[in-house]
Parts: C-alpha cells; structure tokens; sequence
C-alpha cells in the first residue's frame, strides 16, 4: 500500500529531521513542516476523505501512530535542546564575582554619639529614662545645687565659659555673669529633682563646655553622660552593681572594675571607678601606664545637701550619681589617638564607625 | 605633694610591699602620681662579709676572699653561697664586715663590674673603697664597716640614702594631708597601725626680752586672719643646712636654703603649717619695736614678693604690713625687703591662718601658688598655731643657734571648735549595703583622731579634730568609714525597687528615626563646634532675623569662637571646605545640635534643635558597574522626602524661596521645607559666593530643618490603606506647559481631574527642546495608574477618564498633550 509507505517514510524522515535539528527553532520548523496546520502529515488526516473506504482505517492507524512517534520525539528533543541551550546561556552569562557589588552607600553615626546611644541604651535595659537639658545653664544649676563652694576653682573664668547676661541682674558669685555654658550635665540631675517625682532612675547626657585649649587629649566642647538614681533604700552596693553592670556592658563581660575613694563636691562618699585595661588583662602595659587600670569614671551617693537643696528629704530617701566622659569611653575602645579629630568632619574618619 | 618614705616611716610604719602600700594609697583615695626611688646609684653593691681570706697562688699581695653577700648569690638550690672575688686591699681580716659590688653594678666613672680573672683566679666582684665608690677621696684601703653590721642589704639602705619619695594627690578637701603628720595619721587608719608623732622642747631663755615687748601685732578683720601670731628668736648664725634638714626639705621637693629658710618649710612639710621668718631688723619702725599689721591690700598697692617680681595688688588681698609699708602677702607669699640674709640675726617668726577664698583668689589672680598658698586655699587649722610656732623656734634654736626670746605675741581673733557629730550604725549600714563591725568603726575613726563616745547604743557620739574641716557631718563620717574598711569589700547590688520603667520619650524615638533616615540617605553624621565667629553669618549671607541675638562669651577661648552659633550650617561649611582642601571630594555630612539665640531682658538664651545636611561632590566616585551622579538640588530634597516618609508627616510641601528670602542660596535652587502650613526649614544649594568666602568648591547642597518642627508633624505610623486586589491600568501622558508650571501644580490638577480611579501620579520625563516642544515650555510626562478598589478597570472606562484628564488640564494650564 503505497500510502502505508509513504508514512512509513515520512516518519523516517521526519525522526532524522528531528535528530538533525540543532536548536530549538529549527526544531520548531521541523514541527511546524509536520504535524503543524499545514504540516505533511497532518496533509494526511485532512485528505483522508480521498483515501479508499475499506483502507481509511488502515491509513487513520497509521497516520496516528506516525504522528505519536513523531511527536515523542519533537518532545524529547525540544527538552535536550532546551536543556543545552540554558547551560549554554548560563556559561554564557557567568561574572568574575569579584567585581564590586552594586550596594547602596550608608551613612555613619558618629563615633561619640554612637557611644552615647550604646550607653543610654545600657542604662534603658536597668530601668533608667534619657533626660536632656539646657546647654546654657545658670551658675544655681551647674554649680551651687551641685554643692559646689563659691571659690572652687572650676567656677574661675579660667576655667568655665561665662555667658553674657541679658537680663540686667547682678551676678550674684562672680562679676560679671551667672549665666554659663555648662561644664557638666549635672544640671540636669537638679531640674529632675526638683520637678520629677520620685523615685528617679535617669541618665543624662549631653554636651558640656570647659575652657581647654584643643589639643590631642583635651577639647573645650565634649560629651558627657551623668546618672542619677534617687530611691529609698539606694545603697553604695547599688552603686557599685550598677556601674560594674555598665562597665561589662560597654566594655565586655571580662573586665573587671574597682572603686577608688575620691572627691566631689556633689557626693559622699565619692569614688572613681577604673576598668581593668582591655590591652594587657591587668598586667600592666603603656596603655594603662603600668597599672593594669583605666579610669573611666567618677560617682558617689548624692550629698545630703544636694538633695535637701532640691528639696528631697535624705532621712527618706537616698541616691546615687555618676558621671561618665563619653570621649574617654570611645577612645578607650577605639585607640582614637587625638580629640580633635571628633570634631574635624573629615570624611575619612567618620566613615569608619 | 611629695612623701619620703624614710621620713613617713619615722612616725609610722611603712609596708614593705612599696606596690601594695600605693594600691591602698590609690584606693583608699590618695592618688599616686608618681614614685621616685633615690639612692639607685648604687645599684648592685650591697655589705658583705669575708668568710675566708687566702693568699693568691701567683701573687704576695693579692689576696683571694670567699665573700658571704647573703641572697644576692646562691646555689643551684637556692641556698646563699659566698662569691669569690680577688681583692688586693691590705686593710681587713677574715670575719670583717665590708662593701661589695657584684658583677654588673657601675661605680663612679661608669666603671661597670665583670666577672673577670686576676693571675689566673676568678673573681666575682669587687671589694670597695670610699673612693671608689665617690663618697670620699679615702683610699687607704677597702671599707670596713662595724660588726653589726647586716650582711647582704643594698648599701644604700645600709647608709640610709636609698629613699623612695611619692608625690601624691591630695584632693582639695584634706587639707590635713599636705603634711607628713596628716600623711601618717592616714596611713595610721588605712592599716590601723599605730602613730609616733614628734615632740619638741622649746627652751626660751628668760634672759632675753619677752617677744611682746619687742613687737605687736594688730589684725584689722577677724574674718581675713583667724590667728595671727609671732615669735622672736635672736642671736642666729644663717648658715647651710644639716645633712638631715636639707635632706627631708629637698625630699619634700623644695630646696635647701639655709638653716632658717629649711626649718620654716621643714615645719611645713611636717605639719602642714606655713611659717614665715622675716627679718626683724627690717621690720622695726623709729620706736625699735615691730609693728605687724595684717589688713587688706590697697586697690593699686605695689609689693615686690620674695620672687623678685612686682606684683599690684587689690582690696580683695590681705597683706602684711608695717605701718611703714607691706612686707609680705599674707597667705602666698613673702617680701623681698624684709628676707632673711646672710647677715639676718633675729628673725621675727610668723605662722597664722588667712581666710581660704581669699588667699585662693589672690594667688589665682596673681598667677602665683606657692606651697603656702596651697595650704591656705584648703584651710590652715588655727588650733595648733602656738605649737606649730613653738616647735619651730625650737628647731631654730638647734639648727641656728639662736636664742628664743619668752612668750608668743597671739591675735586669736576667731577659734574653731572641734564639731560633735553623731554616726548612727543602722543607717550607716542601711546606706552602704554592708554590716562594718562596730569596733571596726569605732578604731577607724579614733584612728583618724576623732574621740568616739560608745555608750552601746546604735548612735556612737563623734568628735572631729579641727585639723579635718572636711568632717562636717555625718555623711562625711561613713565615707571616711567606708574608704578606709574598704570600698572593695562591699557587695555589688543593682537597686531593688520595682517602680521604675525604662523608655525613651517619643520625641528621643523620632531623634533616633531621623539618624536612621539621614544614614540611610547615605549621610555621615558629624559634630562641629557650638562656638562661632561673630561674622560668621555675615560670610554665609544668611540673614539674621528671626535667629535672634548671638550669645555672646564672656572670656572666650578666641575670637573665632567668641559667640555660640545660630546656624549648623557654618560649622558643616567649614568641615566640607576641609575635606575638600585634603583631596576629599564626596562629602555627605549631617549634624543634629543646638543652635543658640539670645533676646534682650531674657537670663538665658533660647536653644533649639536643629537638623542640619550638607552635600558636596557625589555620592561615590563611579564605579565599573554605576556611574557617579554630582550632587544637586534634588539630592538634599530626596534626603527630606525620604525622611519625612520614615516620620510619616503628612503634606510635605517645597516652596521656592527668592533671592530676598534666602540671599545664601543660589536663586532657583532654593525652597521652603513645610508640613501642610508649618514650616520645617529649608533646602538648596549654598550660594555660589557664599560657599567661595568659605573656601569651599561649589556646588553645595544644603538643608536645615527644626527638629521640634519634625517632632510636631512626624505622625507615629503612617495609616494602613488596603493591599490592592484588583489589576492597575498604568497609562503616560505628556504635556506641554509654559516654563513655569511646576511639578506641584501640574499634580494638583491631575490629581483633582483625574477622578477617584486615580491612584498614583508619577514624574517620569521632563523634556526641553525649542524645535519640538517649543521655547520657553517644557514637557512634562507623567504616568498614571488607575485602579478600583472593588473590580478590574476595562480600557473604556480608563480612556474615558484619561480623556476627560487632558481635557480638564488643556483648559486649566493651557497644557498641551503631546502625542
């Protein structure tokens, strides 16, 4: 029967056409050449109204049976086809992925308040709130609340920057000015007495303002940070717990810290609290100045009078406060080797915090 | 102030562990600053003892010696085992006691010992001579030291040279501490060991005429010089020092005068007390008789101290005078008229207490500290004047011969009493959060000189000794309890009460936003100085209304940072022009601060807080993959568009500012930053001149924004609008408009035609070109998306209202569509 021969050789054909088509386009022409609207063997089924009645079944078989294999075979070359054609645009596409990234240049915090962040949030995790003041403070705030006598030498015109008056009063400590850029944020901690009620758990920081000339390890705008816990009950044990609490926390859970007795004004006892040094463990180093310790701050229980100025009865109640130099804490942890560069803006330093 | 340990040890007993004594120092609040050890010239040479002589093998006067010199050599086990060392001295014995350096100490001359062979036989050291060792010429032979002599100490121990001297920080509250006494009575309570102070004889001799007759004394204000008293000691031979005078005066740190001098500091540094010695031949006036009168300085008065220098002096200063003249600044220092010479014979001794504030203010306004000064400042105690003055005269008489004339001329004026204090033990306890033994308490305190009164109850009654003026209540007992029991002994707690919350307040919240938002912007947060120039904003063209006066510093460090700023925007300026004068060209910089304005009539300034930006250059330098875009306008905008989007302000509005408004920027790069109607700051581009007086390199962009503005019109969130579920149809439309529609405007019109379907209207193109759009118009493409909230949009329903869009703004603006 030639029409039988005709597929039979069709098929074969067609299968070599498969086997020979070389991408999936060519594939598609083979298709579309075959089994399409108009393709050859789809020619068949559409004449089969020629074919002789007692043959169409014969001829139907096996036009279907072409057209299967046909078929299987257009499918399972198309997936090798396809399969090697997304390898070939993967090797294609690959990148030396050393070549920079395409990365969204970020800001930086700046170191010293970065530090001051880190801390309050220190103090945010004991229970403390962030209180702020005025920068510009009058002497009653930064000094005599602060149990500071009138001749201390920190309220000499050496010493502090005095503000001109506008208001037409008679300084009532020095000639010409009660009215000052503050050298502490201890202020601060007076307001809070006087308008918060109590119990009083804050941190305050903040710049503070002292008559240096900026060199390497002194700067006449800097950062400090003071705490003020005020409570029935607060005990020197509190105060140490705290601190030591802070110390690990900002500086890491090994380092030790001891308490030496000092003096301020503003507490009694007083102390100053060293971190043993980061470099050398304790051992002694040029880091610590052979001392295996690093002064990082000073504190004390509230003076009496202190709080009896800001009208807290010290029967009653009892507290503790602490100042720490924001600069001396970043420093320490980061070797920074001269002050003013906090201060300078450049671009190359702010860019590495 | 600087402590010898020898002379310390002389009234209390030193530790040994000289690391472990400054500790304790440290830590129970005496500072030490420094340790200097004297007497390490003769490192390495120690006493010895020769426990076997023998002649050398090869020689008839060398003589080889097994030399016991303690631990300073051992044997493998450890144990003292005598050196050998070949010495050709003549002038000792087996059994004699002698001084040996061993190998390694340098002698004189830098002459360093070796180990070395003499004829054949080692030897191990040195036996030494006065000579060779620079103590004398002698070289008669070796030294031979007594019998009782120790064996292996260093020889400067031996002879009492070797010293080590602390200077110490004493805190300006113990004034008792700048004297060996106090020093001692300290160390006394820090290791609760007992005190040996020392005691002086006066002798006065009867025969001479009383001190009262030969002079007097008048103090004109109590309250300037509480006791004022004088001595006269006659018949003194000025002349060099004692070996152990000037030893202990140049150990504290001064120098070895002469025998008046060093007694009148000597008693200083021991007890605290300054004295002064003057002349008194120079002082007599025609009735041969000394006059002293203590009073106030003369406004203008002229005075040449002792230092040679001219001073002029103030009413605020007490002097010491003659009714002639001045002769000595009370409290600071003396007068160089009326010094001690080589030729002084009677010396009229002067030892007081002045009024700390004022002697403070006058050596400070003088520029002149002096040990004297120093003490005053912290308060002289005035009880024990007449001793102090009596032990004084007494070492006068033994160290210059001089004759102690009877009695003691005494101004007493005003007395401090000793203060009884209460120490109740159950709030001491309750306030340091430790339980200190009750003996413990009362030994330190007794130690300290307080007379404790015990009568079993919980309240010990205290007495504190005048010497201590900081031991003014009770608080100031527990310290002095708590630092000498020990600071480090009381447990670490953390506060029990449960009535507290930590939180930051919402405006800290929003602070904190802001930092993430400018960083996130890619700006660099920075710190400038609060200070400023007073032209500053003159320079920057930016005018002053409305920042108020510039407060103004009364002693400020200089010029140009004699007043505190009134903008951020100098300070980033200057930070800028530095990064840019040291190759750094991208520069992004914000700064939150302060900002500072004075108004007449008002004590303190007005603060407020700002938020300043400043771009220069690009965000980054290009890359292989992105290109570098130079900044621009709209860059400082994005960092606000963004910024208000992460505090959720509603209505953020950019409203041009004309050269009037804003003469610092460059006109047509300048807006308005607002929130619905209030304003928040502005944004531009620094003016081109104005970034040139800075030394800067334009283009700058700029903005500075109020942050209480931000805090008011930030919202908490932003309000939850419906996840869209329905398909948006986006659809772009380009008009043609006049030169001056603005981007506002052109959205206002779209937005309000476009009808409720409307959802997003979006800036994509802006287009100029005079042949095809036209001069003096631009076009402006906007994409369109419309979507219903309930159903998907068909093409007709958006035609329709696209159609009725452009038709709305041709007949508004007189745009055209381009097609």
């Amino acid at each position: 029967m030639a029409i039988i021969d005709e597929l039979a050789a069709l098929q074969e054909q067609t299968l070599a056409a498969i086997e020979a088509a070389s991408d999936t386009s060519a594939l598609d022409a083979v298709r579309v050449g075959v089994v399409g609207k108009s393709g050859t063997l789809t020619g068949y089924l559409r004449n089969m109204g020629q074919v002789q009645k007692e043959q169409r079944a014969a001829v139907g078989k096996a036009v279907n049976e072409a057209r299967k294999v046909v078929e299987e075979a257009l499918e399972a070359r198309k997936a090798m086809l396809a399969a090697a054609e997304l390898e070939a645009s993967i090797n294609a596409s690959a990148v030396d992925v050393t070549l920079p990234g395409r990365a969204q240049q970020l800001g930086t915090r700046h170191l010293i308040n970065r530090t001051c962040e880190e801390i309050c949030d220190v103090f945010l995790g004991l229970g403390y709130t962030v209180a702020t003041g005025p920068e510009v403070e009058t002497d009653y705030y930064n000094f005599t609340a602060l149990n500071a006598p009138a001749d201390h030498p920190s309220r000499s015109m050496q010493d502090t920057f005095y503000v001109v008056d506008r208001s037409g009063d008679e300084a009532a400590v020095r000639g010409e000015s009660d009215v000052l850029l503050r050298t502490q944020t201890s202020g601060v901690q007076v307001h809070c007495m006087e308008d918060q009620e109590l119990p009083i758990y804050i941190v305050a920081p903040g710049k503070v303002f002292r008559r240096d000339v900026a060199d390497p390890s002194h700067l006449p705008q800097f950062t400090q940070i003071e705490g003020l816990v005020v409570d029935k009950g607060i005990t020197f044990g509190d105060l140490k717990g705290t601190l030591d609490y802070f110390c690990k926390a900002v500086f890491g859970p090994d380092r030790k810290t001891r308490f030496r007795a000092h003096y301020f004004p503003f507490t009694e006892p007083s102390a100053e609290v060293d971190v043993s040094c980061g470099v050398c463990h304790g051992e002694g180093c040029r880091m610590c100045k052979g001392t295996g310790w690093l002064e990082i701050l000073g504190c004390g229980m509230v003076d009496p009078n202190v709080l009896e100025m800001s009208g807290i009865d010290p029967e009653v109640y009892s507290g503790f406060a602490f100042g720490v130099g924001v600069e001396r804490v970043a420093c320490l942890k980061y070797n920074v080797p001269d002050l003013r560069l906090l201060l300078q803006g450049d671009m190359r330093f702010l860019r590495q915090f | 102030m600087k402590v010898s340990l020898n002379w310390l040890n002389e009234y209390v007993d030193v530790p040994a562990d000289l690391k472990a004594f400054c500790d304790r120092l440290d830590l129970t609040g005496t500072g030490v600053e420094g340790v200097e050890k004297t007497g390490a010239a003769f490192d390495k040479i120690v006493t010895a003892q020769v426990v076997e002589k023998q002649l050398h093998p090869d020689s008839d006067h060398l003589w080889v010696c097994k030399v016991d010199v303690g631990e300073w050599n051992t044997d493998d086990n450890g144990n003292p085992e005598p050196l050998q060392i070949v010495c050709g001295a003549q002038n000792f014995e087996q059994g004699d006691h002698i001084v040996t350096a061993l190998v390694g100490a340098t002698l004189p001359g830098d002459f360093t010992i070796k180990k070395s062979k003499l004829r054949g036989v080692t030897s191990m050291g040195m036996n030494c001579s006065e000579r060779e060792l620079g103590l004398s010429d002698s070289h008669e032979g070796i030294i031979v030291l007594p019998e009782d002599a120790p064996i292996g100490v260093p020889f400067a121990d031996y002879l009492k040279m070797s010293d080590t001297v602390l200077d110490l920080e004493i805190t300006p509250n113990r004034p008792d501490c700048l004297s060996m006494v106090g020093m001692a009575r300290e160390v006394g309570a820090m290791y609760r060991a007992d005190v040996a102070l020392p005691l002086y004889e006066l002798e006065e001799d009867a025969s001479q005429p009383n001190a009262a007759d030969l002079c007097t004394v008048e103090v004109q204000n109590p309250e300037h010089c509480a006791r004022y008293t004088a001595r006269v000691i006659k018949n003194v031979k000025i002349g060099p020092s004692p070996k152990w005078l000037a030893e202990r005066v140049t150990a504290a740190g001064a120098r070895s005068i002469n025998n008046v001098v060093d007694v009148t500091n000597y008693i200083l540094f021991l007890y605290g007390q300054p004295l002064h010695a003057f002349d008194f031949d120079k002082l007599v006036s025609a009735d041969g008789k000394a006059h002293i009168i203590v009073r106030a300085a003369e406004d203008g008065e002229k005075f040449t101290t002792l230092d040679g220098e001219d001073r002029t002096l103030t009413s605020d200063m007490t002097v010491i005078a003659t009714p002639e003249r001045a002769v000595a600044l009370a409290g600071v220092m003396g007068g160089l008229e009326t010094e001690i010479e080589e030729d002084s014979t009677t010396v009229l001794l002067e030892a007081a207490t002045f009024e700390h504030g004022r002697t403070s203010r006058t050596s400070r306004n003088l520029g002149l500290i002096s040990e004297s000064s120093m003490r005053y400042e912290r308060g002289v105690d005035d009880n024990p004047i007449a001793d102090y003055s009596a032990a004084a005269a007494a070492l006068l008489a033994e160290v210059a011969g001089g004759v102690v004339c009877p009695g003691i001329v005494d101004v007493y004026g005003k007395r401090t009493e000793p203060r009884q204090l209460q120490f109740r033990i159950p709030r001491f306890t309750q306030m340091m959060g430790v339980e200190v033994p009750r003996a413990d308490i009362i030994d330190i305190l007794e130690r300290l000189d307080c007379d404790v009164e015990d009568d079993g109850s919980d309240t010990l009654k205290v007495t504190a000794p005048t010497c201590r003026p900081d031991l003014e209540r009770e608080i100031d007992l527990y310290e002095e309890v708590l630092r000498l029991w020990g600071m480090d002994l009381v447990p670490p707690t953390l506060p029990a009460s449960p009535d507290r919350v930590g939180a930051l307040t919402e405006d800290q919240l929003k602070l904190r936003v802001i930092n993430r938002a400018m960083t996130a912007a890619g700006l660099n947060e920075t710190t400038t100085y609060s200070f400023a120039d007073p032209d500053e904003l003159q320079k920057l063209r930016m005018p002053s209304e409305g920042l108020g006066d510039p407060v103004e510093l009364i002693n400020p460090m200089n010029a140009e940072q004699s007043i505190m700023r009134q903008s951020i925007i100098p300070g980033l300026l200057r930070s800028v022009a530095y990064n840019q004068a040291h190759g750094v060209k991208n520069v992004q910089l914000y700064e939150t601060g302060v900002v500072y304005a004075a108004h007449e009539g008002q004590k303190k300034p007005k603060e407020k807080q700002k938020l300043a930006g400043m771009l220069a250059g690009c965000m980054r330098d290009a890359t292989w993959n992105a290109p570098s875009v130079p900044f621009d306008f709209f860059d400082g905008k994005g960092a606000i568009e963004s910024l208000a989007r992460e505090l959720a302000i509603a209505k953020l509005r950019f409203k041009a500012l004309d050269a009037d408004e804003a003469p610092f920027l460059q006109p047509g790069r300048a807006a308005q930053v607002l929130a619905g109607g209030s304003v928040l700051g502005w944004v531009g581009e620094i003016h081109p001149l104005a970034v040139a007086a800075y030394e800067a390199e334009a283009p700058v962009v700029a903005f500075e924004l109020d942050l209480d503005a931000l805090y008011k019109a930030a919202r908490p969130a932003r309000d939850y609008v419906d996840v869209p579920e329905f398909p948006p149809v986006s659809i772009d439309v380009a008009f043609v408009v006049n030169e001056d529609v603005t981007n506002e405007r052109m959205v206002q019109y779209i937005t309000s035609a476009g009808g409720k379907l409307l959802t997003d209207v979006r800036l994509f193109d802006v287009y100029r070109d005079d042949a095809r759009v036209g001069v003096g118009k631009k076009s402006m493409a906007y994409a369109l998306t419309f979507r219903a909230p309930d159903r998907t949009l068909i093409g007709e329903e958006v035609e329709k209202a696209v159609q009725k869009l452009k038709k709305k703004i041709a007949g508004a603006i007189g745009a055209e569509v381009r097609a």
